[in-house]
């Protein structure tokens, strides 16, 4: 990668996300936050269903508007310059299905072409992609037709088609079974050595734990805590990232009645 | 557990709201307005035809005398019923002179032409090619059929020159002295024995089931096209069947919940209906009466709660077999025809219901519907339809519950071999696909080309490009080993003489089941019949007549239909037979005439069974060959009189024969 | 916004859509074999039924005696080919009215004062008009009568010494000058201007819901919205597509009418004397197309905008039937064949104005300053609706496919809410 390692690849200053909800009038889903990635970096977002995670990241991926505060993906602001930020990075989550009724080949082709990948390199990308993930058994096989197992390399290929600087893995490892949930975790290292800068959601410790370099810890819409595992251990005294995790959440809140899962009805549709 | 399932099939329906108010509701409102609305149409564009005025010219060298005729039969007074019409002499005529006969009817030519007159009235004598017996004069009305305002001009003024006649020949014979109005010469006098309830009875039979069966479907379908493909779609199915309730209950549920939905939906509309013809706003035809007593209406009932069951278990059935809530909506026009086409059974005259229609699901009811409504209904014939209809609802019934169990339905989505290796693997999973493709080729070839090709050109087409054509391209396509697809190979020896005794029997066993249901299932008018096979008379000479009608297709049909679709089929098919019937089916399909389907079905499976038996297509070939042989030749070269009566001896041998026949059919030893 | 994105955009969706069966059926098969299929089914049902009831003989009772110089009368009436006299029927009344006779024919001397006349007589025709197969009987001995009549009147006038072309008075005659060609398009101008509205229809239904509400379906919207193009070409690609489908079942409905309307209509029509001439004018052509693709850009967007808010593909359906309905309502309107449709009035409504144009056009009528109104009025529409489509599509609702598919509730906060933090304007393009 041409980036030098000291830019960050992803800058977050004060993000704020509200939803209007007819009830109760505005809610605050993401509450100003502020972080950023670097190149050959896992950013680890931590925290419980309805957090604020997938607001942060859609934001990120431009499908969401903040309501205000600024985020630049590789220079670019995702609210003036939206289209360069979706060409630099690759966005995956639970709800970025394939398209049924094309080959897992085709998809590869036309999320490469999609996402401005230069014309006369797409068909080697697209080798270099089939190889890479032992998808060249059943490259002309439709998606409808694939294995979940298939479709999860399938889907992080096209993810990666387009070769972008920053990566987006919004709860990869939700619904996966145990061999898949490796392979993920597998591949978003390689992702790290090849020089991305990678950011991770999850609510599974050990994952985040393994994979991520630097951690944040979100609840109710809010960073509580941001810095690497070894940095957080220290802060709170707690060796396991379950404990220091509880240790930050129960401190905010002021009660132990509060459990993280009481906010889930904010982002039901995410997850 | 059945009050369960069902409650909750019809709580999830009902707060469906989006589906209810599109689909209930809106027609509920939308059908009068519809009907209101063409009405409106069509009195604004009648009284626009009755208020225009009429523009008329006059030519031709009779002029003084057409001038009078035409004036004074536009002085009559209007009919009872004739709208008053304005009719008007075009004024851009008078400055020529009359004399001027040409140039009078260029001029009125092309008035016509450009709209400005409606009609051109040519005043002439007699000439030789109006092939008159007496040479009156002629009042020849010149209009444009391509434009209403000229069509209904013509209309009503040759409607005014006829009443205009008859007044002058009436006046012409008083003159001479007859003795009575010319009116009252030979009266033909009606007298309708049919009193206004039976007409009434008649006029909802032909459309009260027809009616009945689409709202049913329509009415049903909004619940069956959630009920099992959406429950597939959403995942939910799994949930259904892991639960303690059986697979027959589940099956029972969904079926009531149909019906219930069904029912719903024909009783609104039915009532919406009635409602709008109480309060006037639709109107019933004039003469007629409707007055159902409450036996009448009793045995309606009895009618339909078979056919509510039957359009409900063939809803769930294709429910049952669509992967998704859209394969369902595919499937579903053609269940609607399926089901119409019989219903409207009452409307064929010659029908009765004391026939062999009543074993046909529906079209029995149709009848039975007709006879409870405007006479002729008998309790063990009416019953026996009911029966009829009722056992075809309780095997549907049977199939949806196999379907429910079948193994896939719940595995469907999951990765397939076949579809990676492609090849020979997929061939039997496309194999009906390619044949509809090429029966689309060849309905479009007989429809778009028939004429320019001829009839041999046609069959050459047909066979050679088509069927030959189609079979080799698929066997490349799919890399499939001929000699394993088309059958190429020995049979055993005794084969040839049971294909020599088998296929002259099963021809006249052939005319035979003809003949039957023509004599009891329905009756068709042996000139119709001719009518029909009309195209298949050929003056080609015997050899041509051979090598066309007999040698080709027995060889090229072959190949396709007993080679490649029965190929397809029997990896497709579990049981040989049922292969046997599919691939006859097709054939018989390709047969598009509608007398022809049929025999040419049975004759497709019966070569399909020989291919079976033998394991090979030559002695099937031969078969083919004959048959066709034998069929045309005879009776295009008169060696046999059209209507020959076979003897029943003769049938008795000739089953037999195709019993021995099948006797002997056998594969090569090895 | 610009061509490349678009261009792979528009061929993605067609490749999928290729491959999606229930579209294929209706967009291309369906067009195709409509008429053909329907003409065919037409002809081979009216052509049966028809037969049927000619191919019945009519079974009747002759009562009564006519003066002997009508005895030549009952015998014609058993030379009928189509005529069954039965004899000892008991009852012939009830054997009519339970269907197992057709007719009793009474033939008598009229006892009256038009017995005046010597030999007059009258025929009473007894029969069942609620079936059909009386009603026919009855048609057929009325017929005969009446030919007896007339030439029992002309030689009546004969022998009062009445001139026979003075007893004709005059013949009245018809003479059609219009071609072939002028009722073939008249016809096809009544066929093509409606199913043309409905092919086009059905063409855009499957992918306009396929592509907004089937996508949100299989959550392949989201994977959409994260693509590295402007969300404006996203929306125009499938716009084209759906478009572009609309267009091709209006032309291959086009084509297949063309060609199948001389094959199987010709037989039919052989019969009453009329021919076919299908051709068109390059003009009317040329209309025809426009009219198409007119249709096809109104459709397209205006379903796109109602499938939008769908969540699911049932859901859609639901959605976009409406508009369905609106597409059959000029059908029904400009249901009467009349000689010029389009004025400059009649062009200000959408559908319909393109249904007359197309319409005329065939016939030979060019209306050019209606054309032009109707021109102007149809890509304003689509104008509007696509611009709709476009911000509908934008809302994040719809982006994250979070929205909850109810319509009231989306215009509540959506159009008529006061602005609050939630800032109710598209996100960024």
């Amino acid at each position: 990668m041409t980036t030098p390692l000291h830019t960050p690849a992803v800058l977050v200053d004060d993000l704020r996300k509200s939803f209007f909800e007819e009830e109760r009038g505005e809610v605050p889903a993401v509450d100003g936050i502020s972080f950023e990635a670097r190149p050959g970096e896992v950013f680890g977002l931590l925290g419980a269903n309805g957090a604020g995670k997938t607001t942060t990241l859609r934001m990120l991926s431009t499908v969401l508007r903040p309501t205000s505060g600024s985020a630049t993906v590789m220079g670019h602001d995702v609210v003036t310059e939206s289209e360069k930020v979706r060409q630099s990075l690759g966005f995956y989550s639970a709800s970025t299905a394939l398209y049924p009724r094309l080959t897992a080949r085709e998809t590869l082709e036309f999320f490469a072409r999609i996402n401005g990948y230069p014309p006369s390199r797409v068909p080697a990308r697209v080798d270099e992609l089939v190889d890479r993930f032992g998808i060249r058994e059943y490259e002309h096989g439709r998606v409808e037709k694939l294995s979940s197992g298939m479709k999860q390399k399938v889907s992080i290929a096209r993810t990666i088609a387009h070769d972008p600087p920053v990566l987006i893995f919004d709860e990869p490892t939700v619904g996966l079974d145990v061999m898949n949930a490796i392979e993920m975790v597998k591949v978003i290292s390689e992702l790290k050595a090849d020089g991305k800068a990678v950011l991770y959601s999850s609510h599974i410790m050990s994952e985040v734990e393994k994979l991520c370099d630097r951690i944040g810890i979100l609840h109710r819409g809010r960073l509580l805590a941001l810095g690497t595992l070894d940095e957080l251990r220290e802060a709170t005294g707690e060796h396991y990232l379950e404990d220091i995790f509880v240790r930050f959440v129960t401190d905010e809140s002021g009660a132990a009645g509060a459990l993280p899962g009481a906010f889930g009805e904010l982002e039901s549709d995410a997850s | 557990m059945i009050g369960p399932l069902l409650r909750n099939e019809l709580r999830m329906l009902l707060r469906d709201t989006r589906t209810i108010l599109i689909a209930v509701v809106a027609p509920v409102v939308l059908v009068p307005g519809y009907i209101l609305l063409t009405g409106a149409v069509d009195d604004r564009e009648s009284a626009r035809l009755d208020s225009a005025t009429y523009t008329w010219a006059l030519v031709g060298d009779e002029i003084a005398w057409g001038e009078r005729t035409v004036e004074a039969a536009l002085a009559l007074p209007a009919d009872s019923g004739e709208a008053e019409t304005i009719f008007e002499r075009t004024a851009v005529m008078a400055e020529l002179d009359p004399e001027a006969v040409e140039r009078r009817t260029e001029l009125a030519d092309s008035l016509l032409e450009a709209g400005e007159i409606q009609v051109v009235v040519v005043a002439r004598q007699a000439r030789a090619e109006d092939s008159l017996d007496v040479a009156t004069p002629v009042l020849s009305l010149r209009y444009r059929s391509g434009s209403d305002l000229s069509r209904s001009a013509r209309g009503r003024l040759e409607n005014r020159l006829e009443r205009y006649r008859e007044t002058v020949r009436d006046a012409l014979y008083a003159s001479a002295g007859f003795p009575v109005d010319r009116s009252d010469v030979a009266v033909v006098v009606d007298d309708n024995v049919a009193t206004a309830a039976k007409e009434g009875g008649r006029f909802l039979a032909r459309f009260l089931l027809p009616l009945v069966v689409m709202l049913m479907l329509a009415g049903g379908s909004i619940i069956a096209a959630d009920t099992i493909s959406g429950e597939k779609e959403r995942g939910t199915l799994e949930t259904l069947l892991t639960s303690a309730a059986g697979r027959s209950e589940i099956v029972r549920a969904k079926l009531l919940a149909i019906i219930v939905v069904g029912l719903a939906v024909v009783v609104v509309n039915v009532a919406n209906l009635g409602l709008y013809l109480t309060i006037g706003i639709l109107e019933v035809p004039e003469g007629l009466a409707l007055d159902l007593s409450f036996g009448q209406l009793g045995l309606l009932v009895l009618i339909f709660v078979p056919l509510a069951g039957l359009v409900a278990a063939a809803l769930l059935l294709i429910s049952g077999f669509a992967k998704s809530y859209r394969e369902y909506q595919l499937y579903q026009p053609v269940l609607f025809l399926a089901f119409l086409l019989p219903s409207l059974a009452a409307l064929l005259p010659g029908l009765e219901l004391q026939s062999v229609v009543v074993l046909v699901p529906i079209a029995g009811l149709s009848v039975a519907t007709g006879a409870v409504l405007a006479g002729g209904w008998s309790l063990p014939w009416g019953l026996a339809a009911i029966a009829s209809t009722s056992i075809a609802a309780l095997l549907l019934l049977r199939w949806v519950e196999i379907v429910l169990s079948n193994e896939r339905l719940i595995t469907s989505a999951s990765w397939d071999e076949a579809d990676f290796r492609g090849g020979a693997a997929l061939f039997p999973r496309h194999v009906l696909t390619w044949f509809l493709t090429l029966w689309v080729l060849f309905f479009l070839v007989s429809l778009w080309f028939g004429d320019a090709l001829g009839v041999r050109g046609q069959i050459v087409v047909n066979l050679v490009g088509v069927f030959l054509g189609g079979s080799a391209w698929l066997v490349h396509r799919y890399r499939l080993d001929p000699v394993e697809v088309l059958s190429l190979r020995a049979p055993g020896w005794t084969s040839w003489p049971a294909v020599l005794v088998g296929a002259p029997s099963f021809l006249v066993l052939g005319i035979g089941v003809a003949q039957l249901v023509n004599t009891y299932l329905f009756p068709v008018p042996q000139s119709l019949l001719e009518a029909f096979s009309e195209g298949l008379t050929l003056n080609l000479g015997v050899l041509q007549l051979l090598f066309f009608l007999a040698l080709m297709p027995g060889v090229l049909e072959e190949i396709a239909f007993r080679g490649v679709l029965l190929h397809g089929l029997r990896r497709r098919l579990a049981s040989p037979w049922i292969a046997a019937i599919a691939c006859g089916a097709v054939f018989g399909l390709f047969h598009v005439s509608l007398f022809r389907i049929v025999p040419t079905g049975l004759l497709g499976i019966m070569l399909a069974l020989v291919v079976l038996r033998t394991r090979s297509i030559y002695p099937a070939m031969l078969w083919h060959f004959l048959n066709n042989a034998l069929a045309l030749v005879p009776a295009e070269l008169e060696w046999i009189e059209a209507d020959v009566v076979i003897p029943a001896w003769g049938y008795a041998v000739a089953a037999a024969g195709l019993v021995t026949s099948f006797l002997l059919l056998r594969p090569a030893q090895r | 916004m610009n061509l490349r994105e678009i261009g792979i955009l528009y061929r993605h969706e067609l490749r999928s859509a290729l491959r999606e069966r229930t579209i294929v059926v209706n967009g291309i098969l369906i067009p195709i074999f409509m008429y053909p299929l329907l003409l065919w089914g037409m002809f081979t049902a009216v052509t049966f039924v028809q037969g049927l009831n000619d191919g019945f003989a009519s079974r009747i009772v002759v009562d009564g005696q006519l003066p002997a110089m009508h005895s030549e009368l009952r015998d014609s009436l058993q030379a009928l080919p189509a005529v069954d006299v039965v004899d000892d029927v008991d009852d012939p009344r009830a054997a009519v009215a339970e269907g197992r006779i057709d007719a009793i024919v009474t033939l008598r001397p009229t006892d009256d004062e038009t017995a005046a006349l010597p030999g007059n007589f009258r025929v009473d025709i007894a029969y069942d008009r609620a079936e059909t197969r009386s009603a026919d009987a009855r048609a057929r001995v009325e017929a005969l009568v009446s030919r007896w009549r007339s030439r029992w009147l002309a030689d009546l006038g004969d022998d009062l010494g009445l001139d026979a072309a003075e007893r004709g008075v005059f013949v009245v005659a018809r003479e059609d000058v219009s071609t072939a060609r002028d009722f073939t398009n008249v016809l096809l101008g009544y066929l093509l201007s409606t199913f043309l509205i409905m092919m086009v229809a059905i063409g855009c239904f499957l992918p306009a819901i396929d592509t907004t509400a089937g996508e949100r379906e299989r959550s392949t919207w989201e994977t959409l919205m994260t693509v590295g193009a402007n969300r404006g070409s996203v929306v125009l690609a499938k716009y084209l597509y759906v478009a572009t489908l609309g267009i091709v079942a209006g032309a291959l409905n086009v084509i297949a009418l063309m060609v199948s309307i001389g094959a199987v209509l010709g037989p039919l029509l052989g019969e009453s004397g009329a021919s076919l001439d299908v051709a068109l004018t390059p003009r009317a052509a040329l209309v025809m197309i426009g009219g198409a693709v007119l249709l096809a850009m109104t459709f397209g967007a205006a379903m796109m905008v109602f499938a939008s808010f769908a969540r699911s593909f049932k859901d859609g359906q639901a959605m976009v039937t409406p508009v369905i309905w609106l597409a059959v309502l000029p059908i029904l309107v400009g249901g009467e064949p009349s000689d010029v449709n389009l004025s400059t009035s009649s062009a200000t409504v959408p559908i319909l104005n393109i249904s007359l144009m197309i319409r005329d056009a065939i016939r030979g009528f060019f209306v050019w300053d209606a054309i032009a109104v109707t021109l102007v009025v149809s890509l304003g529409l689509v104008a509007v609706l696509l611009f709709l489509a476009r911000r509908v599509l934008s809302f994040e609702e719809f982006l994250t496919g979070s929205f909850d598919g109810s319509f009231w509730r989306f215009a509540k906060q959506r159009l008529f809410a006061r602005r609050s933090l939630s800032d109710p304007r598209p996100t960024a393009r």
